[in-house]
């Protein structure tokens, strides 16, 4: 009794009110249109919204539109050629650049191959810190080079290490050349050993290049004649374990007479 | 502009030498070499005279911020001009190879499209114009 009541007070609330969503069959939901679909394709104009609104006009197909226009250049065209480049693109990859950047810079002395973060020296920290910088540059007056005055006597160990560290992994190589070269020669040539050492670490006169050329090519022709040796020494192995081998078959022969032909014992 | 990078490069080269000497006189230093290292320390102010001078006639030379970065790492700065030139070519090719198999693509299509709709296919034909030489 009280349902049908509430229910009758609803309805004439309805009649009552026409425009509130409650006087509609859904109501405060929109309407359902049911969407036309263009079938004929002869939609002709489109009306675009958002940021910039814009009419786009299409042809008689759907979403016919004008083409862009032909662009000179695209990524069809060999760019290489178009900017003239080809020339500096065959140098760039036809040598072969060393990775450090010593073998760009040889004449910079001390280390700089090593990466600028472990000393603070990378050319980063200059662009996102810059130095101050606009004063004048002026000369050092007296009373300011005074500041200057050094006690006499040889640096301290751990600065002299890393200002000589480059040089020593030179010399090191060098000597190991010298002391491989020394131990091959004196067998061959029979020369003395201090007299070569005092040549070798000369160094510096064209006497010792060539006689450096002739000590590698010797190690060199000594190289391919062990290495034939040992290729003869590993074909006479495989020749005499192969079946074809006139040695190999008797052994063969022999065995067959005990066991059945196609047969050979299991070890 | 070529004459201003030498003339940088060759004061930053006598720069570089003054101060490789001070490192010499410096390491193992002796009394009487005092006034010879004043010398060379007014040297080196003069050196960044020189140097600031020429800042103005390199004023229009621009350096990619990654060439730094392969500085910084200890690596030869010629290798990324020759890292950019390989990438550039590669993107060509990309590139090139999109454009050819999109073109490809539409002339195959509108054969088969000018086979199942031959009138429609006249139509968008006459309608695009010049393009029907493309096509073919």
């Amino acid at each position: 009794m009280s349902e049908s009541f509430t229910i009758q007070v609803a309805d004439s609330l309805r009649r009552f009110e026409p425009n509130s969503p409650r006087s509609s069959p859904r109501g405060n939901r929109s309407p359902v249109v049911p969407r036309q679909q263009d079938s004929t394709g002869t939609l002709k104009t489109t009306i675009s919204l958002g940021k910039t609104p814009t009419i786009v006009h299409t042809g008689p197909f759907y979403l016919h539109k004008e083409l862009p226009g032909d662009a000179d250049l695209t990524g069809a065209t060999n760019l290489m050629a178009h900017y003239n480049l080809e020339h500096s693109y065959n140098k760039f990859s036809g040598k072969k650049f060393k990775d450090s950047l010593s073998s760009f810079l040889p004449g910079l002395p001390g280390m700089i191959d090593t990466p600028g973060n472990t000393d603070n020296s990378s050319l980063r920290s200059i662009i996102e810190k810059p130095p101050i910088g606009g004063k004048d540059l002026a000369f050092l007056n007296s009373s300011q080079l005074a500041g200057f005055r050094l006690h006499p006597g040889p640096l301290p160990e751990q600065y002299q290490i890393s200002s000589m560290a480059p040089q020593k992994k030179k010399q090191k190589h060098k000597k190991h050349k010298k002391s491989s070269e020394i131990s091959v020669q004196e067998p061959g040539i029979g020369l003395a050993g201090p007299g070569v050492g005092v040549v070798g670490e000369g160094g510096a006169g064209s006497g010792g290049e060539s006689y450096e050329k002739k000590h590698k090519k010797q190690k060199r022709h000594e190289d391919e004649k062990d290495r034939k040796k040992k290729k003869k020494e590993k074909k006479k192995k495989k020749q005499k374990h192969s079946p074809e081998h006139p040695g190999a078959s008797a052994s063969l022969a022999t065995n067959s007479n005990s066991n059945p032909p196609g047969m050979m014992p299991l070890l | 502009m070529s004459a201003a990078l030498e003339n940088l490069e060759n004061q930053l080269e006598l720069f570089v030498e003054n101060v490789r000497q001070v490192k010499i006189i410096v390491s193992d230093f002796q009394p009487q070499g005092q006034s010879v290292l004043n010398q060379k320390i007014n040297s080196i102010v003069q050196g960044l005279q020189e140097i600031d001078k020429l800042k103005s006639q390199v004023q229009e030379v621009h350096v990619p911020l990654e060439v730094f970065d392969y500085i910084d790492e200890g690596r030869n700065p010629q290798l990324y001009t020759k890292d950019c030139m390989e990438k550039a070519l590669n993107k060509n090719e990309q590139v090139k190879g999109k454009i050819d198999s999109y073109r490809k693509f539409r002339a195959h299509l509108l054969e088969e499209l000018s086979q199942v709709f031959p009138n429609e296919t006249m139509k968008y034909r006459t309608a695009r114009g010049d393009d029907v030489n493309r096509i073919q």
